[in-house]
């Protein structure tokens, strides 16, 4: 065990109480979380209603019922309900919560822009109102490329107010990316920024910004939120942000409330096997389920502070976004984590006394591999948690955040875009066991399918079997349904698959283990890239690693494992550095995780939304054509390993 | 002996068996079985063949991988170096 459970907190926890409520309201007596979850997909309806009512989050109608007959793929949740998702972020606290910091914004360069409730709320009400001046209406798809800044809130809480559909992506990404993700969307509004800082560097994307613009004939306005002199870009009115805010408020009060499923967010799949799927989240799921995300398994309160590092097309970016519903202070962060110093960011979780820390398992080990030990220089009082998600967190890694940060329980958190949640993460009332989530999340029906069929424990493919809120209520444009039919739906039918693979066990925790589209199967044997990760990154020098099955038709099972790793800067994948990669591989794996080949490279081929891609290098280790390079941040690393000799497919 | 091949067929050990260890194996006995301890299974000398082919040019018969070459480094560097096509040094 990492950590046991803190008793000084269970009682008062929000999950302890909306236990004792749940057990108030049926009769029922749960000895554990494992009880209350288990009632909970026992009976979705009466829980998620329960959780519902609870929330207080503001809506109207009728609860009843709260879920429709039908599978997962097509109930619906709480038809007769009707909400609107700015006004819940929004709503009112007591006077020392409406007057204090909602939001803080901060830059690499150490820029402050904090804001209270109050103000924010004014800001989306006088933005929204220059929303409906321009004819934005509910079911709009309103784009932003935008930094992770304060106008990148109030914009898309303004979006969500109109009853629009708001979909961002950041600065950074290409020129190609962008289209195709905004391209699909018909937007008649763009918000965009015309420049960032990344590490230092500014980069001005007016021309990029200009030739996306070009490329959406469906534009009605631009609105840019830095400076900018003309009144039109590409043919398109121009206003700045500065002139919108000038229009006359819509208050909240007047805001509509729409449908519980109606599309509040869009984001993009990884795209790895095609265009990437444009999935459209409803305002009710993504509220309810970011509700129990954050305020049951996260715990966080109107005394919280929560930073997430984030860009603004991650998910995780809405769902910081939504802490704003549960009273708790955001603070978001725009630029590289480790300019000027490695330790930056953590600096800053310490200097704006962040209580809740949420960031990549790939930073965490990137700081591990440049030896920094935060806790040397500051304390980090207020920290009492850290999320990681994105990747693996790695059992070592739990150790290093003890040693090197603080001991606050580690949430490994994993879900994703599809689901603009989590099914494993958090709990208050669990203990942490290293290198696994606490717990699957309260009322996601989560199981393992493998080819014993489906159980509640074990190892397999992670799949959902029944209905859950933050469901996508579809794919934009996927008439029919029948790409997200394809997605999720069609390897099991009725039940979703996600595309992990898990070990789920009886205590209650998860380990996720890759992903299941990436299982290699060498020399006969089937092996998870996972645990050849979890070797490798311990190495010293070894800063990211991806393993690769390529066809090797002399090899015993027609092919081989090829490891890609990328090393620290001035280390070089020399023999001893081989061999110790592949003795350390042997001895704490198996002989069928070591390699055949070693190759350094400069960088993993890698999703816009961070996600590795081993189907990438694969097919380009295979001589296939790669599908949408333009799903990846960086597909030179595909010309890389097309050109590398020692990657050739061997003859 | 021939060191270059000797020494290449100690790497690919190393590669892919011993990660380093491959010489203290053999200590410093080149007639030293691999079957016997544990240096090579007879499926490693499939994986070994495969690797001599390509790296040295030989082509060798399948009804030659046994025991009689490849059952030590010495048994294996002597197959080797005299089959016909072997395009290594001879040192």
């Amino acid at each position: 065990m990492y950590l046991p459970v803190d008793a000084s907190r269970v009682a008062a926890s929000a999950m302890a109480r909306f236990k004792d409520h749940c057990e108030a309201q049926t009769g029922l007596r749960f000895a554990d979380y494992q009880q209350l979850h288990d009632w909970a997909c026992r009976e979705p309806g009466r829980h998620w209603e329960l959780l519902l009512h609870w929330s207080e989050l503001p809506w109207c109608g009728n609860a009843t019922p709260a879920l429709t007959a039908g599978d997962c793929e097509h109930a619906r949740f709480f038809p007769g309900v009707r909400l609107n998702f700015a006004r819940a972020l929004l709503r009112p606290l007591d006077a020392a919560g409406e007057s204090r910091c909602a939001m803080l914004a901060v830059d690499e360069a150490g820029r402050r822009d904090e804001c209270s409730r109050a103000l924010l709320r004014a800001e989306v009400e006088r933005l929204a109102g220059r929303l409906r001046q321009l004819g934005i209406e509910p079911g709009d798809r309103v784009c932003a490329i935008v930094r992770n800044s304060r106008h990148a809130v109030v914009a898309c809480l303004a979006a969500a107010a109109a009853g629009a559909v708001w979909s961002s992506i950041p600065p950074d990404l290409g020129e190609g990316a962008m289209l195709d993700r905004f391209g699909q969307l018909r937007p008649k509004l763009l918000l965009c920024h015309l420049e960032f800082t990344h590490h230092g560097v500014r980069r001005e994307i007016t021309e990029r910004v200009e030739n996306v613009v070009r490329s959406l004939p469906s534009l009605q306005r631009l609105i840019v939120l830095d400076e900018w002199p003309a009144a039109e870009l590409a043919g398109v009115p121009v206003e700045t942000l500065g002139q919108s805010l000038s229009a006359q408020p819509w208050p909240m009060s007047e805001w509509p409330d729409l449908p519980f499923d109606h599309p509040g967010f869009i984001l993009f799949s990884s795209g790895t096997t095609g265009a990437p799927k444009c999935l459209m989240h409803g305002i009710g799921g993504t509220l309810l389920e970011h509700f129990k995300e954050l305020v049951l398994h996260t715990d966080l309160g109107t005394a919280d502070r929560l930073l997430f590092q984030t860009s603004t097309g991650w998910m995780m970016w809405n769902w910081q976004l939504s802490a704003l519903a549960c009273g708790t202070q955001i603070v978001l962060f725009d630029g590289s984590p480790t300019f000027p110093e490695p330790g930056f960011l953590l600096q800053l979780v310490d200097r704006e006394a962040v209580s809740v820390f949420g960031t990549s398992a790939t930073y965490l080990h990137a700081l591990e591999q440049a030896g920094v030990v935060p806790c040397d220089s500051v304390r980090f009082e207020a920290l009492r948690a850290i999320e990681s998600t994105g990747s693996i967190l790695y059992d070592s890694q739990f150790d290093w955040i003890r040693t090197a940060i603080k001991r606050v329980p580690v949430h490994s958190i994993s879900g994703g875009t599809d689901i603009i949640g989590c099914f494993v993460l958090g709990n208050p009332l669990m203990p942490v066991y290293r290198g696994e989530s606490q717990s699957v999340s309260l009322g996601l029906d989560v199981r393992v399918m493998s080819e014993a069929g489906m159980s509640r424990y074990g190892e397999g493919e992670l799949v959902c079997a029944q209905a859950f809120p933050s469901r996508p209520v579809g794919v934009f444009g996927d008439e029919g349904g029948v790409r997200f039919h394809e997605a999720y739906f069609s390897q099991n039918p009725g039940v979703w698959t996600h595309g992990d693979n898990v070990r789920l066990l009886p205590r209650g925790s998860a380990r996720i283990l890759g992903r299941s589209d990436g299982t290699l199967k060498v020399r006969g044997v089937r092996i998870g890239p996972a645990e050849i990760y979890s070797v490798v990154q311990t190495i010293p020098g070894v800063l990211q690693a991806m393993a690769v099955e390529q066809q090797a038709p002399r090899e015993p099972g027609g092919s081989r494992l090829v490891l890609l790793v990328v090393l620290a800067p001035g280390t070089v994948l020399d023999r001893a550095l081989s061999l110790r990669i592949k003795r350390e591989l042997n001895t704490r794996a198996s002989p069928n995780h070591v390699p055949t080949v070693i190759a350094q490279v400069s960088g993993i081929p890698t999703t816009h939304s961070g996600k590795t891609s081993e189907r990438a290098a694969r097919d380009v280790l295979n001589g296939k054509v790669v599908v949408n390079r333009a799903a990846l941040r960086n597909p030179q690393t595909l010309d890389e390993l097309a050109q590398n000799p020692d990657l050739q497919i061997p003859v | 002996m021939n060191q270059s091949l000797r020494q290449g067929v100690i790497d690919w050990l190393d590669d892919n068996f011993h990660f380093g260890d491959a010489e203290s194996l053999i200590g410093g006995d080149d007639e030293r079985s691999f079957l016997k301890n544990g240096i090579l299974t007879s499926l490693g000398f499939v994986r070994l063949m495969l690797y001599l082919e390509d790296t040295y040019g030989v082509s060798i018969d399948r009804k030659d991988v046994r025991p009689d070459n490849f059952d030590s480094l010495g048994k294996i560097v002597r197959y080797v170096s005299a089959l016909p096509g072997y395009r290594g040094p001879r040192d």
